[in-house]
């Protein structure tokens, strides 16, 4: 739809300064390629002040120095960048090595969202002891040991996450593998219990939806749960990650006895969705 | 009970009195050539038996009150004696869902010596790679479980390393050598890609993949027979040692044959039978150090058709200060005691000369290493030297100091030494391409990526762009 045009669609266009401009006169821009005949300074002024017979230009020894001189070397690079059709004084390209980067910048740049947020997430729910960085390198030992292990053969009764890739991708991915791991055990519910509601003492059950952060971090204890009951196999630093990501292998390939609580869950909660309409929860909810 | 003759049960048991009082005097009666001490397996032996019901000594009821935390019971088969190390220890050398990298070569007998390679990512041989396995060149923390094949980059400094192996050889000069550096930059790599070198280049290679295995006190030892002053064998890590080097050399040792006759064998070899006769011969821990000179007297025998000789060592700083043995007059005793570490060090001190040539290569360790001041003094007066500085200006002794050694200082008085730095910027791209290559780094390699992660890496010091690259949850 074409912009209307009235009074405030031109006042949007108007900017107000709060503050008086500082700098009046803008520096102008380093034009080299338009300075160049002006660049040997002595030929110039010796020609200011000689008008009668302008001197032979000196052009055998002059001109090497002067084709090697800075600014003859940028201006030859601007035009250069000009026949290329891209404009030399584009700030993204003037003076960076780089260029600016594109805006908005990309989450992996931001300095909070650096890691993915499950393995951010479950990174911290490793941690023991506030040691975030052990829980740091436990996950990199996590990762590696999903990017080395085969790939994952599917059980039909334990279906994945609808859209999961196939398990020839999963190791390639080891985010990925992990994601999926979580999101397919962890519950969609979890049981409330309202006590002096049903009466006789008994707590009533009532399925409560979960947000997804609480849906993995339940899901991560399920998983926290069955690997410290796992025997360990070896002594030194990579003997948990390992259990922990023989577990997220198991979860993958419909072992882990994880997928049991969960399905317990489920029941529950489906068999005590009638207490939804109880009348005393009516408008609590 | 324990062994009659372990210095540290005999301890233990003193108070008990009876039979153990009965059994100190005897192994003071043997004479000293025939004791074994011993820390690690005789107390291993004691745990390992049931206690027999006698007069309870103190020690023992303080163990008692140790046990008394409730251990939890997981159900299930606890692992093994020595399962949980060997899991600790295992090296995986390939990742079968790494993709295979195109157009990666094998390194051939000449190809590290080439300077065109410097910055090429190429792959080990599987010849060499089982032969480094066995010689246990190989270490858990370095990366190679991620990628198809063992394959390494060629950095300047090991072209650099192994044309002055190459040129002391044609000298039948030893190049004497120690690698330095800070953490992770690559110097057991070094040391790895020496030893492939000398694996394809028919040298007898003989390697100490740990030397703090041999001061730590972990493996027995026993006094040599005969030796004055006393030098001490450790005769089940000689036996080791042998029996790796029979079996990564074993073609070599096949060809050669003895010219001396070595009566004190166990075992009698007739003179021009097989090196590898020799070497076999050597089947019992108690043989295992005579059997071993025998090995290296027939080795370092000028002419003959003997190859050349590469001895490393991985973890110089280990063996560069007492060790935790101890004599039977519990002094302890200084590495360079320990007859097996002696002849390391007098190699690399030219004191033992290699007459064929090879070298004679000792890593530092940056990791777990004692600080030795002698040693650090030691390397930075050889790098003020290499600097040329004047003999006058070299880095002194401070006035006072106690903690020096004379002994380290004259075994490394002339040796040269390789400082190891970050790799250059070509080299790290090269590096990264060729983890892009294998899938396991996902992300676009050019300036800006290389740039990045060879900053973030302190310049390039490879082990922390392996860090952030590879060991990393960001991906």
């Amino acid at each position: 739809m074409p912009p209307r045009l009235n009074v405030w669609s031109a006042c949007r266009a108007l900017s107000i300064r709060t503050r008086p401009v500082t700098n009046a006169t803008p520096r102008p821009r380093a034009a080299a390629a338009l300075a160049r005949g002006l660049a040997d300074l002595s030929t110039t002024s010796h020609n200011s002040s000689n008008t009668n017979f302008p001197p032979m230009p000196q052009t055998t020894e002059s001109q090497p120095a002067e084709s090697s001189s800075p600014e003859n070397q940028m201006a030859l690079s601007q035009l250069t960048m000009a026949a290329y059709g891209v404009n030399p004084f584009d700030p993204a390209i003037e003076g960076h090595k780089f260029g600016l980067p594109e805006l908005p910048l990309p989450s992996p740049m931001h300095m909070k969202h650096r890691y993915d947020p499950v393995v951010l997430q479950i990174t911290k729910l490793l941690m023991r002891d506030g040691k975030l960085s052990k829980a740091q390198r436990d996950m990199a030992m996590i990762l590696n040991y999903l990017r080395t292990s085969p790939p994952p053969k599917l059980n039909p009764s334990r279906p994945l996450l609808p859209g999961a890739p196939p398990p020839s991708h999963l190791p390639f991915d080891p985010v990925m593998y992990l994601t999926v791991a979580i999101e397919s055990v962890a519950p969609l519910i979890r049981i409330r219990g309202y006590t002096g509601i049903a009466g006789g003492g008994h707590k009533l059950d009532v399925p409560a939806p979960l947000a997804a952060r609480q849906r993995r971090r339940i899901a991560m204890q399920w998983i926290l749960d069955v690997v410290a009951k796992k025997n360990s196999k070896g002594s030194g630093r990579g003997m948990f990650p390992s259990r922990v990501a023989e577990e997220i292998i198991a979860v993958v390939e419909g072992r882990s006895p994880v997928w049991d609580k969960r399905q317990m869950v489920h029941k529950v909660g489906t068999a005590a969705r009638a207490n939804l309409n109880h009348h005393k929860l009516i408008g609590k909810l | 009970m324990s062994a009659p003759n372990c210095l540290r049960g005999c301890l233990v048991q003193r108070p008990a009195g009876g039979a153990a009082a009965t059994l100190l005097r005897h192994s003071t009666v043997m004479p000293a050539t025939a004791a074994h001490f011993s820390t690690s397996t005789p107390l291993h032996g004691n745990m390992m038996k049931p206690q027999k019901p006698g007069p309870k000594s103190k020690v023992l009821l303080v163990a008692k009150q140790w046990k008394k935390g409730k251990v939890a019971d997981r159900g299930g088969k606890s692992p093994l004696p020595g399962e949980r190390k060997a899991f600790r220890k295992r090296i995986l050398l390939s990742n079968n869902n790494a993709l295979p990298v195109e157009g990666l070569t094998y390194i051939g007998p000449g190809d590290l010596l080439d300077h065109k390679n410097v910055g090429k990512v190429m792959s080990i041989p599987d010849a060499a790679v089982d032969q480094l396995r066995t010689a246990e060149v190989f270490k858990p923390t370095q990366t190679w479980s991620i990628f198809r094949k063992p394959s390494m980059l060629v950095r300047s400094e090991t072209v650099d390393l192994l044309n002055r192996m190459h040129t002391a050889l044609g000298k039948e000069k030893a190049l004497r050598l120690v690698i330095a550096g800070d953490r992770i930059t690559g110097k057991s790599m070094l040391l790895l890609q020496a030893i492939t070198h000398a694996y394809l280049n028919d040298y007898i290679v003989i390697h100490i993949p740990e030397a703090q295995e041999l001061s730590i006190g972990a493996t027995e030892y026993a006094p040599v027979p005969h030796s004055d002053p006393v030098q001490f064998m450790q005769p089940n890590y000689v036996l080791k040692l042998i029996q790796a080097i029979r079996k990564a050399n074993e073609k070599l040792l096949a060809k050669m044959t003895t010219i001396y006759s070595h009566p004190d064998l166990p075992q009698n070899i007739p003179v021009s039978s097989p090196l590898l006769a020799l070497a076999n011969s050597a089947k019992e821990p108690e043989s295992a150090w005579i059997v071993f000179r025998a090995l290296f007297q027939e080795l370092t025998v000028k002419g003959h058709g003997r190859p050349p000789i590469l001895f490393s060592l991985d973890g110089l700083a280990h063996i560069m200060k007492m060790s935790e043995y101890r004599t039977a007059a519990f002094e302890p005793i200084h590495s360079h005691d320990l007859a097996l570490v002696r002849l390391f060090t007098d190699c690399l001190s030219g004191a033992v000369s290699l007459p064929n040539g090879g070298a004679v290569l000792a890593a530092m360790t940056r990791g777990n290493a004692p600080r030795v001041p002698s040693l650090d003094l030691a390397l930075s007066r050889r790098a003020a030297e290499q600097a040329g500085r004047h003999k006058n200006q070299l880095p002194q002794r401070p006035a006072f100091a106690k903690d020096y050694d004379d002994r380290v200082e004259a075994v490394l008085q002339t040796v040269e030494l390789l400082q190891l730095q970050g790799v250059s910027k070509p080299e790290a791209r090269s590096l990264m391409e060729y983890w892009a290559a294998s899938g396991v780094l996902r992300s676009l390699i050019d300036e800006a990526t290389v740039s990045e992660k060879w900053t973030l890496a302190g310049n390039g010091i490879v082990g922390e762009m392996e860090r952030a690259a590879l060991l990393t949850s960001r991906f």
